[in-house]
């Protein structure tokens, strides 16, 4: 059988930085194609490469036997490719119809007549979403249904499936499951991303394996089993090379209790989680995206509010605590560094003295009402001198600054906040090899001084290397917990799956 | 006003007081079988308190003291006629025997045959320990016997003391009151630290009795009971664990009140030494049970648990029997000839293991 799509050696690097390297791929007709990975193992470059939302540094995209340079989706979907995003990319405030015709060529449509067409379209698929509903009132599956159905009256050979049953339950899920085997009736080829195993697993013709960027193996699924895939996804030796090896490494013993979080919950996405964390101890969170790691962290944090109903509980000190905003977290010691620090961590436009003060004024170390320039700049370049940040100088603006001396300036903005609780989300991320020694030197040397450290990372190596106690989260809730020094890659991602 | 206001929002919604919630099993308390996986188990019904005594181990059990004898087994030494509350050594060549009466006797030793009433309203000896010609004794609950401890925790009393008896005078004074269940003694070079169960919790009382109290370690996930010294440390029973359904019942006083009015004790809904043995118990649901077998991780009103002290009093790591295990409501662990001793009253047996746990 011809393949509909191939990729021949293809390579995508962001500043340098590959994020697919040489990976070959091709999808047959009418086959589903599971392509498993841990997160940032390359999957969703290598999907949007398909698509057209990102062109190729280096390397070939063969469709229909046709050489093919995209460089936007609606050329891919011009030629038969769709994607549905994990996050659907529908307009809420529109009806079903309308987003189903939102692209079409027609400058003006008749509201009656799309809503016609619309139900005769939902109904040859079968799917049974009222056309005139707004997309703001459908659950999760029907967005779905939507999303597909758009796809399907773009007449799309090729849809890529990026984490679609995440958010579903489990009978949106078998919806979802019977909707993929009419469609691969129809002839539609589908590549299906997930970190659920055994739906890959039930539902693929092949199975593709990535991992640090690169294609490991592909083979029919009756091939594979759950262990194979683990071992797939996670025996890298590169990052090893990298991290070194945690053997032998000192576990620092666990100090007073810091906080308890008992049951917490918050809507879907953390369920009834519980966990404590103790002072001079490095606690490392693994778990996919989805697992609900980092709104658990934001939730202590005060970022966001737990559910008003029996949400549980954050014990800190022993003493019951409940933030609506982060300020009075704050000034209580606990600090979230964020894992978006582009929107989230420092005003970009900003200088770095600036934006180091801001931390202070938030920790309330700062007294006084008006600001000394002098004083500021004197603190930046403490920090900036402590943390070995490559910048002119302290008036120097934080976007000039490469990844990882920006997530340096965040780090000192929380530092300065002298915090009891560090949360650190994805502290390496998009940081270049140097700075993430730097920072896991000094996420270290925080632990060290007593202070009680949560390290959330979806890279595995990462959390082995730094953890003095490794928590696994799944589906919203901490289902594992291993000694940082006994705890191994396949064991660990086999507690993340599902 | 505003408190009343708080309690009665607090209880809408779930929160603060109301928070039906227990601490998780984490860190050095994480789960393991290691209580179950001892290779060393003697039976023993009943069995209650442990103690070092001449060297020997000794052990409590209904009315009686026995001995582990060399080829592994226990033998009755005397028997009381009355139920032994507990037991306690005192030096290396005395043990200090507290009877369900009150009655403190001293066997052996300097002290040998001298018998000691605390206070005419002592009747609930739950631990004792000595240092220094002195006898510190823990009494419960100034309402009701060592039986009563689940009604106690019902009623959610604290009415419990802690007394000091000076064994050459033979006198006796309140050193503390107002505690939640005192179950568990230790006397470290900073005073007196006691484990207030009710309160899920480690105190330290000064010694003069004129400080408050000061917590060690709290937020316990279970019952904390009886403390003996350990090599570089302590070793911590924790009798039972803490469970939702508990503490929701432990915040409706009105369905307690009824429960412990008309259901029989054992189908209460409250912590236990062993549970899971009749279908009339609550919580038999299908979170419990798969295919007929006992998950190890289902809610449980009954597990076996020792923990392992530093001199800081901060838990180092755990010895543990899960809800499927064998080794439930364990009351007295102690350290004896290199090995961590742990009497599981709730199955009636002794296990030996070695004093790490395993850990290196």
């Amino acid at each position: 059988m011809s393949p509909i799509v191939e990729v021949c050696n293809a390579t995508k690097e962001y500043r340098g930085v590959p994020a697919v390297k040489d990976v070959s791929f091709d999808l047959r007709r009418g086959e589903v194609h599971a392509l498993l990975g841990e997160n940032g193992a390359g999957k969703s470059t290598l999907t949007k490469m398909i698509a057209g939302v990102v062109e190729p540094t280096a390397g070939e995209i063969w469709i229909d036997g046709a050489r093919v340079e995209m460089s936007t989706p609606s050329e891919a979907l011009r030629r038969g490719i769709a994607m549905v995003y994990q996050e659907t990319s529908l307009v809420p405030s529109l009806t079903v119809a309308q987003n189903i015709y939102l692209t079409d060529a027609q400058r003006f449509h008749r509201l009656r007549g799309i809503y016609i067409a619309g139900q005769q379209f939902l109904q040859s698929l079968n799917f049974h979403v009222d056309p005139t509903a707004m997309v703001s009132a459908l659950g999760a599956g029907q967005k779905q249904m939507v999303e597909i159905a758009r796809a399907v009256h773009h007449n799309a050979q090729v849809i890529i499936f990026d984490e679609p049953t995440a958010t579903l339950t489990p009978e949106e899920k078998h919806q979802f499951f019977s909707l993929v085997e009419r469609l691969k009736q129809r002839g539609v080829s589908i590549i299906f991303i997930s970190h659920a195993l055994e739906e890959a697993l039930a539902i693929a013709d092949r199975i593709t394996v990535m991992r640090d960027g690169q294609h490991v193996v592909t083979d029919v699924a009756s091939a594979f089993d759950r262990e194979k895939i683990v071992r797939a996804m996670v025996g890298r030796s590169l990052s090893n090379e990298l991290y070194g090896s945690q053997q032998g490494r000192r576990i620092r013993d666990a100090g007073d209790k810091v906080l308890s979080v008992q049951n917490l919950s918050m809507g879907n996405v953390v369920r009834n989680t519980s966990f404590s964390l103790f002072a001079g101890q490095i606690t490392g969170v693994f778990g996919l995206i989805g697992s609900g790691r980092t709104e658990t962290a934001k939730v202590v944090a005060g970022v966001l509010k737990r559910d008003m109903f029996h949400g549980g509980q954050v014990r800190l000190d022993g003493r019951s605590v409940r933030y609506r905003v982060p300020r009075p977290a704050v000034r209580d010691g606990i600090i979230y560094v964020t894992e978006d620090r582009k929107v989230e961590g420092f005003f970009e436009t900003m200088s770095i003295a600036e934006n180091i003060h801001l931390g202070a004024l938030a920790g309330g170390r700062t007294k006084s009402s008006t600001v000394s320039m002098t004083e500021m700049r004197r603190i930046a370049q403490e920090w900036i001198t402590a943390l070995n940040v490559k910048a002119i100088n302290a008036d120097a603006r934080v976007i000039e600054l490469s990844g990882g001396n920006q997530q340096k300036i965040v780090v000192a903005k929380a530092l300065v906040q002298k915090p009891r609780l560090i949360i650190f989300d994805e502290p390496t991320r998009g940081v270049d090899v140097g700075a993430i020694a730097e920072i896991h030197q000094l996420i270290n040397k925080l632990a060290d001084d007593g202070i009680a450290v949560m390290v959330i990372s979806s890279y595995l190596p990462e959390v082995l290397q730094l953890s003095d106690r490794i928590l696994v989260c799944r589906q919203g809730r901490i289902v594992e917990e291993f000694d940082g020094h006994k705890a191994d890659e396949e064991t660990i991602m086999y507690a993340a799956v599902h | 006003m505003i408190g009343s206001l708080t309690r009665a929002f607090d209880s809408l919604f779930g929160r603060g007081e109301a928070a039906v919630t227990v601490p998780p099993l984490d860190g050095a308390l994480r789960p393991n079988r290691a209580l179950d996986e001892a290779t060393v188990r003697i039976a023993l019904p009943e069995v209650d308190c442990l103690a070092v005594h001449s060297g020997g181990l000794v052990a409590s059990a209904g009315d009686a003291i026995h001995v582990l004898t060399g080829d592994g087994t226990w033998t009755r030494r005397r028997s009381y006629g009355s139920p032994v509350a507990c037991i306690a050594s005192v030096g290396t060549d005395a043990l200090a025997v507290a009877l369900d009466s009150g009655y403190v006797l001293i066997e052996g030793g300097r002290f040998d045959g001298r018998r000691y009433r605390v206070d005419s309203a002592v009747s609930c000896i739950t631990a004792m320990g000595f240092a220094d010609g002195m006898l510190y004794v823990a009494n419960g609950s100034a309402t009701g016997t060592v039986r009563d401890w689940q009604r106690d925790l019902l009623e959610r009393n604290s009415t419990g003391s802690i007394w000091r008896i000076d064994l050459e005078a033979g006198t006796a004074g309140r050193m503390a009151d107002g505690l939640a269940w005192p179950a568990g003694i230790a006397i470290d070079p900073g005073g007196l630290v006691v484990s207030e169960a009710w309160r899920h919790r480690l105190v330290r009382i000064d010694l003069s009795g004129k400080a408050r109290p000061v917590v060690l370690l709290g937020d316990l996930p279970g019952y904390p009971g009886r403390l003996s010294p350990a090599a570089g440390g302590y070793w911590l029973s924790v009798f039972a664990p803490r469970s939702q359904l508990v503490e929701l019942v432990l915040r409706e006083p009105a369905y307690r009140k009824r429960m412990i009015a008309e259901v029989p004790r054992d189908y209460w809904v409250a912590p236990k030494l062993r549970s899971g043995r009749s279908y009339y118990e609550p919580l038999q649901g299908g979170g419990v049970k798969h295919l007929g077998m006992l998950k190890p991780w289902a809610p449980t009103m009954s597990f076996g648990m020792g923990v392992w002290l530093d001199p800081g009093f901060r838990a180092r790591f755990s010895l543990q029997s899960r809800a499927d295990g064998g080794t439930h409501g364990v009351t007295s662990v102690i350290e004896h000839e290199g090995s961590a001793v742990a009497a599981a009253r709730g199955d009636g047996v002794v296990v030996r293991l070695p004093a790490k746990g395993g850990e290196a």
